[in-house]
């Protein structure tokens, strides 16, 4: 049995979408009250939940503490009811422990931390539902949720994922994409400087398509920006309305 | 903008609970709607195929209707119809890929006037599926939705009709909107197609098969074969190791089968693993792709080692089978390989024989791999004289048969146009002439109005025309002339060879409609009397033919080569303008280069030439050919060195009189011109394939053989064996160099015009079906040779033969005269044995037979014993057994264990002719291989002695190795002796 059709003659992917077209991304900023900074965010039926703490000083043993930096603490955990089948995750389980040092690596190269010596941010992110390019969801709304922690980053990090199928590139992958084994390709991006924060893949892909699916990436996560761009936009006007100028 | 929606979906999992999916789904404001009427092309951005503007309506099939009338719908007849992406999706989840492929295609081609419609991606299309509603009943709702929209978006121009199988559809929207006709299918054909009388017929079978099929389901038969296992299970066993994943490949028998294992599962046995019988084949055919149990080894069985014809009473004699091999039964079949099979109906007695169930037919198929199939029609006794092509619909495991339809009549048996129709079929090749579209984007040629070469193409390719001797060889009567050959001397007293190919790539575009029917049709298929083009002829048989006297584009490979030693120097790889001076034949090539100049009055292009320039002009043609044969044996030489293959073969050429009747069956003489051309080729191919995979390493498409498999060898030890020979099979080029081994085993088919192909049409698949083809149809020939002749042909049907395989039985016996194989039975039916007297003469008498590995004996009762040797010559009478249902075969018959002795000795002396220079030859390159070898080795003793300061001079090990030479020259002196 062959699989599933990823992209018809007709340049259709599975779900209606072609095959530089983004999932649906609506988010929202400081979901809750207590944390110092948070968001949610919907990419497609992947939905994610960002809360950060911080800078504040070390917690635990003050060994950890950088002297010149501020150390960069992520946690990423996923709902018991995230996927179709009910299934325990314990905390600290491989994947999730993977999941949190692509993302410490990921905003440790964005957040200015030499600005905050000795002192620590806590990022805590968690998937309500996962549905293909959990990673890129986690980076975009963590972003979101250290901006409104009011942070100083160098720039924004957009993250999206991008396949490759019948020699074309396809950009952020679905779940049933994502399991038909094909090549996957994670990236996240700077894209005011366009350097790259995070790139990751760990299928075989010729050496010659990996330009294209990386513009596929690149321009999806350049996307993804204009959209998140808009949404901080909205919240910053809501907010300064609240106050009262 | 899109706009989000999400279907849910439950699946079944595994274990059986159900699980809960829910997919996203995206909708946009508008899809490509390929229609010519379109009010906002902009918008609907129609790239692509449009529907025709001529039509005066457009069909909407149903899903069902698609999924079982596609091959109607496929009727190019049959315009303006938009399938929906509903009725695809439909196709692609219950008919598997094989059927949805073909809608594909389908929907690619250029010539057949229909659309895909994705429906389910427009917004005002797409309907979900209510709460309750069944499938069937969403899919045709949604189908209809979307005609309603299509027929708006038109504006009310078009009138549409959706065809469907389900009555209520017709009853609930049959008059629910104007303008857009529900009826169904049967209704479509009869009002709107009467006259397309293929269509009707091709239907009433399917409907009939269909009904069949239904009424077979509600019967509850007992079953004749175990179910296939579920595909989970036959994954988990593959991966378990207690399944095998195995492509079927039947062998002569229609009970037994013999897998051939895939590469990759070669680990854990290395022979082929036996099928005994039609219940453990469990209702694959030939082709599949099949999962299977091994048996445990106290029930393994030997292969039969009889002959057998094909016929039941035959099975019998399956007697002393060999040593047991690995047996197993299919559990479960993977990929069915279904295509289309021509059959052949019983004759009317059988069918009264079949008698209780008129309707049901059983029809043999042409291929005996396959076993007898059922076709539900009325038509059997009409068809009972012709060949037909059927399509296996399905096999229940209630039914000893398969069930399948009628499609179309090929024509006559024994007629042969019907005949290599049936060929074609059988090889699934298409040969529908090439269509208006596609030759209109054709270049003219035509006297009025001849075709030239454009200035701009002067500019950029290397003119060759005025510096250059280009001459192509090729058979006798050859139109396509694809390759060209150059040699010349240089300014600096070096050589310069050229092989010229025509560059088809000029005149055919990557994606033009021309390219994709190329790639369809794949390569030319030569069959004995004719070919079918793979280019239109302008192209094949003229612009892209390297014809004397005219200009042509071409792609060429230049080598500079040194003067003396041949060695290599530059080579060069670009596109040219040439014009080929002339246009030589093998025969008249070859007696050029052996000084005969009777022949110069046959080559046209000295006609009209005055006697003092023609000289000249043949001077130089001869030293060209000279030179290019020098150097062809030069480069061979060092090509053998390095170990190459060579397969030799007899290959046989049918002349036809001027009735295009078969007058002669000639074998193809080797001529050395022949293996010049074809090394100069091998030697551009080399380079070429060289260049291009440095270029794109990733898109090259090279040949890699693997290392010879040690088993096949152990058949070919045993012959040779036999005649007292050893051969070393353990070292692959130990193997091919050395000892040139040819043997009688005939391989026709290895021609080098499939990799000059390769070169011009880059990314051919090279296909074996012509190859078949092309040998199948010489067989019919060769039959049709035989079966004319009458009685005073008597001595022709006479010939010598070798045996080259011995079966309990009788023996396999090759006979190089006419290059035909047969098997030779030593026992008949009735039970008696051939035996031989003192005058060689052979007799049937009663007595019994003795098989030994390498000879069999007979014995009669009278204690007379004649003995049969592997590659013992005798003499065989030839004759051929006709049959209704399969192609005719060739019947060998012993007449005398003595070599046939001819009666006039015209031939042998022709023969020996041949092997005069072919001995010539033989010389030349021996002594050219020793040389190399010498300076070879001269070089590499001087650099050890450089290295390890040995002393020069005759070393123990030259000593011997030369010693070692003598031994081989003594062999081949006393063989050709």
């Amino acid at each position: 049995m062959a699989g599933l059709e990823l992209l018809s003659d007709q340049g259709y992917r599975i779900d209606g979408r072609r095959a530089g077209e983004l999932r649906k991304i609506q988010a929202r900023m400081g979901v809750f009250a207590q944390a110092d900074g948070s968001a949610y965010i919907e990419q497609g039926n992947t939905k994610a939940l960002a809360v950060v703490y911080g800078p504040h000083e070390i917690r635990g043993s003050r060994s950890r503490a950088l002297p010149d930096r501020a150390l960069v603490n992520c946690q990423y955990s996923s709902a018991t009811f995230s996927t179709g089948e009910r299934k325990r995750r314990p905390h600290g389980d491989r994947k999730s422990c993977e999941m949190g040092l692509q993302l410490r690596q990921t905003f440790e190269a964005a957040i200015l931390t030499q600005l905050h010596p000795r002192s620590q941010i806590d990022i805590y992110v968690q998937v309500l539902q996962a549905d293909g390019g959990t990673y890129a969801a986690c980076v975009n709304a963590a972003t979101l949720a250290v901006m409104d922690a009011g942070i100083p980053m160098r720039d924004f990090v957009c993250a999206c994922s991008a396949g490759f199928v019948d020699g074309t590139a396809l950009a952020d992958l679905s779940h049933v994409e994502e399991a038909a084994g094909g090549p996957q390709l994670a990236l996240a991006l700077l894209p005011a400087s366009g350097q790259i924060a995070l790139l990751e893949m760990d299928a075989r892909l010729h050496e010659d398509h990996l330009e294209q699916v990386l513009e596929a990436a690149a321009q999806a996560a350049r996307d993804v920006h204009t959209l998140l761009d808009r949404v901080v936009r909205q919240h910053v006007r809501e907010a300064s309305i609240l106050l009262g100028d | 903008m899109l706009q989000k929606r999400e279907k849910v979906l439950l699946l079944r999992t595994f274990q059986g609970r159900t699980l809960r999916i829910v997919r996203e789904h995206y909708l946009r404001p508008s899809v490509p709607c390929h229609s010519p009427l379109c009010p906002q092309p902009a918008a609907c951005r129609n790239d692509g195929k449009l529907l025709s503007a001529e039509v005066t309506h457009y069909v909407i099939p149903d899903w069902k209707v698609v999924q079982d009338y596609l091959e109607i719908l496929e009727f190019p007849e049959l315009q303006g119809v938009i399938f929906m992406q509903t009725a695809c999706q439909a196709v692609q989840h219950q008919r598997g890929w094989r059927q949805y492929n073909k809608l594909r295609n389908l929907l690619r081609d250029a010539r057949h006037d229909c659309v895909l419609f994705a429906n389910e991606f427009q917004q005002h299309c797409y309907v979900p599926r209510e709460k309750g509603e069944s499938m069937e009943k969403w899919q045709t709702r949604s189908i209809y939705n979307a005609a309603v929209w299509y027929y708006h978006h038109c504006l009310d121009r078009m009138p549409i009709v959706m065809v469907t199988e389900d009555e209520e559809a017709v009853q609930q929207y049959g008059s629910e909107t104007e303008g857009v006709f529900v009826i169904s299918f049967k209704n479509y054909l009869d009002n709107f197609w009467p006259d397309l009388k293929a269509a009707h017929e091709l239907c009433d079978s399917i409907l009939q098969s269909r009904r069949e099929r239904e009424s077979e389901n509600q019967e509850s038969h007992g079953k004749e074969y175990p179910e296939h296992l579920p595909l989970e299970v036959l994954e988990a066993g593959i991966k378990s190791g207690r399944y095998i994943q195995v492509r079927e490949v039947t062998n002569h028998c229609e009970f037994e089968a013999t897998l051939r294992l895939h590469s990759k599962f070669q680990v854990r046995l290395v022979s082929d693993i036996l099928i005994h019988g039609m219940k453990a084949r469990n209702r694959s055919i030939h082709g599949d792709v099949v999962v299977v149990e091994l048996l445990p080894k106290n029930e393994w069985k030997g292969r039969t080692a009889a002959l057998c014809e094909n016929e039941s009473e035959d099975k019998a004699l399956g007697d002393a089978p060999s040593e047991p091999m690995p047996t197993g039964r299919v559990v479960g079949i993977l990929q069915k390989n279904w295509r289309d099979y021509v059959v052949t109906f019983p004759s009317k007695e059988e069918i009264q024989c079949q008698g209780r169930n008129a309707q049901k037919v059983l029809a043999t198929p042409w291929d005996y791999r396959i076993p007898k199939i059922r076709i539900s029609t009325q038509q059997a006794e009409a068809l009972q004289d012709f060949r037909v092509v059927v399509r296996i619909d399905s096999w229940e495991s209630t039914s000893v048969y398969p069930n399948g339809h009628f499609v179309r009549v090929l024509g006559r048996i024994g007629d042969l146009e019907g005949e290599i129709a049936t060929i074609l079929v059988e090889n699934s090749i298409s040969v529908i002439p090439f269509s208006e579209a596609q030759m209109c984007k054709m270049p003219v040629n035509t006297p009025e109005n001849p075709w030239k070469v454009s200035p701009q193409e002067e500019q950029v390719r290397k003119d060759l025309r005025s510096t250059h001797l280009v001459f192509s060889i090729d058979p006798k009567g050859c139109e396509d002339v694809d390759d060209a050959l150059s040699v010349r001397t240089l300014n600096n007293g070096n050589l310069e060879l050229g092989v010229h190919i025509a560059d088809v790539t000029h005149f055919v575009a990557p994606n033009s409609y021309i390219d994709i029917e190329a790639r369809t049709r794949a390569t030319t298929y030569y069959l004995a009397d004719r070919r079918y083009d793979m280019l239109p002829s302008i192209l094949s048989a003229d612009l892209c033919s390297l014809l004397g006297g005219v200009d042509r584009y071409a792609v060429s490979v230049m080598w500079e080569l040194h003067k003396s030693s041949y060695e290599i120097q530059k080579v060069w790889y670009g596109r040219t303008i040439i014009r080929s001076a002339y246009k030589l034949c093998y025969e008249a090539a070859q007696e050029l280069l052996e000084g005969n100049f009777s022949v110069v009055d046959d080559i046209p292009e000295f006609k009209d030439m005055d006697l003092e320039s023609r000289q000249a002009k043949l001077e130089e043609l001869v030293w060209a050919l000279g030179k290019l044969t020098d150097i062809a044996r030069h480069v061979r030489a060092k090509r053998d060195c390095c170990g190459a293959l060579e397969l030799e073969g007899v290959e046989v050429r049918i002349q036809l009189d001027e009735k295009k009747n078969i007058h002669d069956l000639i074998p193809k003489q080797p001529l050395e011109v022949h293996e010049t051309v074809a090394e100069c080729m091998i030697l551009a191919n080399h380079w070429v394939a060289k260049k291009i995979w440095e270029s794109f390493p990733h898109q090259a498409l090279l040949r890699q053989h693997p290392p010879p498999h040690q088993e096949f060898f152990s058949e070919l030890r045993e012959c040779a064996k036999a005649k007292g020979f050893f051969i070393d099979t353990r070292y692959s080029s130990s193997f091919f160099s050395p000892c040139r081994v040819s043997l009688y085993l005939g391989c026709p088919e290895i021609d080098y015009r499939h990799f000059c192909a390769s070169v011009t049409m880059a990314g051919l698949v090279f296909l074996q079906a012509a190859q078949h083809s092309q040998k199948q149809s010489t067989e019919l020939f060769q039959c049709t040779y035989f079966k004319d002749k009458g009685p005073e042909m008597e001595e022709r049907c006479i010939a010598d033969g070798v045996i080259y395989s011995i079966r309990t039985n009788g023996v396999l016996v090759f006979i190089p005269r006419f290059g035909i194989k047969g098997a030779a039975y030593l026992k008949n039916k009735d039970g008696l044995v051939i035996s031989c007297g003192p005058d060689s003469r052979s007799e049937w008498k009663p007595g019994s037979l003795h098989r030994f590995q390498n000879k069999i004996t007979s014995t009669t009762t009278g204690g007379e014993s004649t003995t049969l040797q592997l590659f013992d010559h005798v003499t065989v009478r030839i004759s051929v057994q006709a049959l209704r249902c399969h192609s005719d075969t060739i019947r060998l018959e012993i007449i005398s264990n003595k070599p046939y002795v001819t009666p006039n000795m015209e031939r042998p002396q022709q023969s020996s002719i041949v092997l005069k220079s072919e001995l010539v030859k033989e010389v030349t390159r021996s002594v050219e291989e020793a040389q190399l070898a010498q300076e070879v080795r001269a070089k590499a003793l001087q650099e050890e002695c450089e290295e390890y300061c040995q002393t020069k001079g005759r070393s123990l090990y030259t000593l011997l190795e030369e010693i070692r030479d003598l031994a081989l020259l003594d062999v081949s002196d006393s063989c050709g002796a």
